[in-house]
Formats: C-alpha cells, structure tokens, sequence
C-alpha cells in the first residue's frame, strides 16, 4: 500500500497502467528475507515498451544492474547484524535478479542502456524476440537471470575463452525447483560455470541454486548437481549449443570443451566481472552506451538522486496497447 | 437425480481442468470442426482447477453431447476426430472424476504431445486383447505430434500415423500416434517411419515418458508389448476398428459397461439415448461458478 502512495500522490494518469507486484523476497524457507526490492510493471506485457521497474522497499527507484548488492551480506539479515556465519555457503550468497521464469520463451533482459535498466523483451529485426523450444525441452529449462554489479567488458579479452565480453552482467542459471517470477530477486549459492561463446563473446553462464530450495542443503559444488540431477548439465550444455539454431545461427562453441568448472573457479569470474563494473561505476573505463544511472553508489559520477531517479522513470512514455504473445509453439527436432 | 448427475459426471471427466484460461462464467467457445460441416462448441463449467469443473459440449444445435459417444469416430476418409483432453506442455489431467497432475519428468514439461482420445472407441476390459491382455477400459488414447498447442476440449482431425502397445498397471492402453491434418508437416507424414525421420527422437522420448511417468508417484516403470516398437499405421487403423466395434457393442447394451457412462444424445440405436432437454437439465443442475487458484505444478523429478 505504502509503494501506491507515491503514484497517487502525483496523480499521473499512468496509475491505469502501472500494476505493482510485490515479489522479489527471497521465497519461503528458514532463511526468509522480507521483500527488499519490489517490481513496477509499464507497459503491457509481450509488446516493445513494455518496462519492469524496479523499487526499493521504501518504494524509490533504483536500478536493477547497479544497485541491488552482489552479495548478501550475511552479517546483516533483514538489516540487523546477526552472528557471523561459520557455514561457508552463507558466507557465498549472491543476489540474483530472474529475468526468464523456467520453461517460458520470451527472451526478456535488463536493459543496460536505458536509465534505470528496467527489465524489457529484446527485440531482434523490429519483432519482439522469443526463445526457440529445443525437443526435448520447453523455453528455458532453468529460471535464468544475472548477478548485479557485473559486467562482462566488451574491451577485454577474457584468457580462458580469448574472447572479448558480451557488454552484459553476468548471466546464472538457477536450477531449483520452484519457477520463479520475473524480476524476483533471490539469494542463490554458486554451484559452477560454463565458458559459452556465443557468436564469438565471452558469455559466462552460472550455475546457482535458489539458497530457499527444499533441496538447497545438499548442493556445494557442481559435482552435487550432477549427483542430485543427472542429466541437467549436459542438457544445459545442449540447450546452449543448439538454442539459436532456429534463428538460422551456428552451434555456440565453449571454452575448457564444455566442461563445467567448479564453484572455486565461478567464485573467480564473479570478482573479476564485479571490478569491470566497479570501473564501469567510477567511469574508469569506456562503457559506450551502457547507462551507469544509480541512486546507491555515492562516489559513482553517474550517481543521481532518488527524486532525479523518479522523473527518469515517469518521463518512459508507453502505449496502453495490449501486446500479442506471438509465442512459437514449434518443437524444433535438431539432427545431432 | 444424484445417479444421473453421477453419470454425466462419469463421462465428461476427461474434459476438465482449464489450464490457461481464467475463469468466467458460463465462457462459451465455438470450435469448428471443419470439413464435415458440423460445428461443436464448449461450455465452461464452474472454476478451473476444482473437481466442479467440466468442459461440456454442444452441437451446432446447441444441445449437449456426449463427447465420446456423439461426436463421429471418422471426419473423413482415413481421417479420425481427436478430443484433445491434455494440451501439450501442461500437466493437468481429469480422471475418473479425480485432478491428476502428471510429473514432470526431465527432460520433459509435462505431456509431450497433445494428448486425447478418439471418439465412439472403447478398450473393453472385458475382452482380453490377442496381442497384450487385458484392456483399459477407455476410449483409445491418441498422442497428437503437430506443431501447434491445442486446447482443452478441442476435436480436431488426425492422420493415424502408428501405435503401442503400452501396459499400464497390467492393462493394456494402446497409445495411437497421429498428427493433426493441418500441420504444415501434415502432407509428408503418412506413417510411423515419417515421423523418425521428420522429428527425431521423438518416438523415443514417447516410449520414454510413457515408461517412466508413474514413477515420481511411486508407481514402477510401465510396460509395452512388442519390444515398446511402434507399429505401423494400418496395423493402428485395424485396432482402432476394432474398439470401434467394442464401443457399438457397450451403447447398444450387448456388452455390459460396468459403471461406464453410455448417456448419449445420438447414438439412434442405443437404449442409452437420452433426450437433449434432459440432458440440459443435468448440466443446469451443476454447482453455480466459484473462484480458484491453479495449483503450482513446477518440479523437475529425476526419477
């Protein structure tokens, strides 16, 4: 109720349009968190403005990529200090933001070049952009998002994969059991990486366990996901390779030949991603039309103030078009 | 009458449960069933996703039918109608008046077709099949392979591409392999051996599903005659006759159905013809609309 206040308050005829959700909390479980960041919709969803905004729980915008902390500082849950975790795992919890529930298509992002980077659907030749269905899976077969505060440098070239980044935060597969919703901000446990290259980028993929998972206990490092859920690596690997066939692109190839790292060396991926984007923040190196607008990051010279982050957000101008989800239904069969 | 409401309930079972569609009251839909010049249209019953709810048909008369018994097995020459009880992808199946949420299964989301049966057919579990036993007693399961994702409650038209010959709990549930006629793939899928070619693994992955389905439940793996092959489209052809002939045999009374329901409003020959105002006056009788929430069903098992 408290976040509504704000759009009354304005009275801005968006207030039809504008459908607040209350997700992003850390889900059910023995380590529930309250909901510390909330979610704006503009827009109708499955048309090109369409906008997930992003809210902190005192209702102010804030961005997504930049201001949402990496890691979950243990030492403070629900912000009052508790006892410093023994167990090595809560000592590695990262904040993870969903931007594809599992199983579905549309191919939604955080826009890192528009202020505020809300979540849109990428669009590709003027039409909005959805995930081919790869037999034997359907959509995406993890809740997929990014790590905030990374960022993969297009400018240097990574020495595992000898590629340059792909302009973008680090992308994680989360593979628990439970489908999240879009823009859910959870806490997950890196488990290990796979080096994609995709179209010749160097394109990270996380694997991570929603750390609220009835299973979460069991999983420490990859070997625990290839023990818990045999099969769903190599699938995931598959699902890389193959997932832009469709569109008529080549197989992606991997560095280290596809195999999955463990969680010591996805740790490593983590922090070096997370200095290119403390760079990116302190204009310490060239980010091209990546926008670095943040209301969290004080010494940031792209910091700016929550009322300047407000009219950001309410200068979006959007349709009340009801999109069309022109969703393919084709199960594509691809000879392997 | 309770009893009467007993039977109406017995035989659109397997039309419940919306999935997608949010609920309104009394929601009509017209669904053409094209090419034989007759048209079907559905009627929700009541909240998706509570034992209430019914998908019930009526003919282009608007008078209710009985869909496996009144809707017509052939639309055309070598053309059968499918009632498309389970969309593909999701997991939600009505069954002898209980909800059943199939598992799902990694790789798989839910069913992996779309998933019905063909009308005026019957596995009497009377009649001990020559080739694998015993019989379900259900109409003849059908695994529709196009493209599109249909609807719940949907009849469409199919090409009779194959079969199996599955053993479910000791009984035999043949599972026919058709595709819709209007798939784009339609015309270059004639029988079993198109369907490896044009879409491979997926023969595989339906003896896969089928085998392994009941297992998240803490049911064994399934069973299937003739080394879980498939066979071929005239030896399907051939078994769907025949539980045609099986289904004739149960609404004319000269087999005895044992609780299943042969209410029908077309069936001129069966003493089970029941008046179509009757039959209206069983569907006024329902429950009035309620609100309800689907259920979440989001794992992934690995059994």
């Amino acid at each position: 109720m408290r976040a509504l206040l704000p759009l009354l308050r304005t009275g801005a005829p968006a207030v039809a349009a504008v459908r607040l959700l209350p997700g992003a909390s850390a889900g059910p479980g023995p380590r529930r968190a309250m909901a510390l960041y909330r979610t704006e919709e503009r827009g109708q969803p499955h048309s090109p403005d369409y906008r997930l905004f992003f809210k902190d729980v005192a209702g102010h915008y804030i961005s997504p990529f930049h201001d949402i902390p990496l890691k979950v500082d243990s030492q403070e849950e629900n912000g009052i200090p508790t006892k410093r975790a023994r167990n090595d795992d809560y000592e590695n919890l990262f904040n993870m933001i969903v931007e594809v529930p599992r199983w579905t298509n549309a191919k939604m992002e955080i826009a890192t070049e528009e202020p505020l980077n809300p979540i849109k659907q990428d669009v590709k030749n003027g039409k909005l952009r959805y995930v081919a269905n790869i037999f034997p899976h359907k959509g995406y077969i993890w809740n997929y998002g990014a790590l905030p505060q990374t960022w993969e440098d297009p400018h240097r070239k990574d020495e595992s994969t000898d590629c340059c980044g792909d302009n973008d935060p680090i992308d994680v597969c989360e593979i628990g059991s439970k489908v999240l919703s879009r823009g859910d901000v959870v806490h997950v446990k890196i488990l290990g990486i796979l080096a994609l290259i995709d179209q010749g980028e160097t394109d990270w993929k996380l694997i991570a366990i929603n750390v609220n998972d009835p299973e979460a206990s069991k999983f420490h490092d990859i070997d625990d996901v290839r023990k818990y859920k045999p099969g769903y690596l190599e699938a995931t690997l598959n699902w890389f390779r193959f997932y832009k066939i469709p569109e008529g692109k080549p197989e992606n190839q991997f560095a280290f030949n596809g195999e999955f790292k463990n969680k010591a060396f996805a740790l490593e991926v983590i922090k070096s991603t997370h200095a290119c984007w403390k760079s990116l923040l302190m204009k310490k190196c060239d980010g091209g039309p990546i926008n670095c607008t943040n209301v969290q990051i004080c010494d940031s010279p792209f910091h700016c103030s929550q009322e300047e982050a407000r009219s950001l957000v309410e200068s979006v101008s959007f349709s009340l078009d009801k999109g069309s989800k022109e969703e393919d239904q084709v199960w594509h069969f691809l000879d392997k | 009458d309770p009893a009467l409401l007993q039977l109406w309930y017995r035989f659109s079972y397997s039309l419940s449960v919306g999935a997608a569609c949010r609920f309104v009251a009394l929601k009509q839909r017209r669904l053409l069933v094209s090419g034989t010049m007759s048209s079907f249209s559905s009627e929700e019953r009541t909240a998706p996703f509570t034992l209430e709810y019914r998908v019930f048909l009526k003919n282009e008369n608007g008078q209710y039918i009985a869909p496996f018994h009144d809707i017509p097995i052939y639309a055309d020459k070598d053309v059968f109608h499918m009632v498309v009880e389970v969309p593909r992808w999701s997991n939600e199946k009505m069954e002898t008046g209980e909800l059943h949420y199939v598992a799902n299964l990694f790789p798989y989301k839910g069913y992996i077709w779309n998933y019905g049966a063909i009308p005026q057919t019957w596995e009497d579990p009377g009649h001990n099949d020559k080739h694998t036993g015993c019989c379900d007693n259900d109409p003849i399961d059908v695994c529709e392979i196009g493209s599109k994702v249909c609807s719940r409650g949907e009849i469409i038209r199919v090409k009779v591409l194959g079969i199996s010959a599955m053993i479910d709990e000791g009984e035999t549930d043949w599972k026919v392999i058709a595709i819709n006629v209007d798939d784009p793939d339609a015309a270059n899928c004639n029988d079993i051996n198109d369907v490896k070619w044009l879409k491979p693994g997926y023969p595989e992955a339906t003896v896969d599903w089928f085998k392994r389905y009941k297992v998240p439940d803490g049911k064994p793996e399934n069973q299937f005659a003739f080394n879980a092959e498939f066979k071929v489209k005239d030896f399907a052809v051939d078994i769907i006759k025949s539980t045609h002939d099986y289904w004739r045999a149960l609404v004319t009374k000269k087999t005895d159905g044992k609780g299943i329901s042969c209410m029908n409003t077309t069936v001129s020959e069966s003493p089970f013809q029941c008046d179509p105002d009757a039959a209206r006056a069983i569907v006024d009788a329902l429950p009035p609309p309620s609100e309800n929430t689907g259920a979440n069903w989001n794992r992934f098992s690995y059994d």
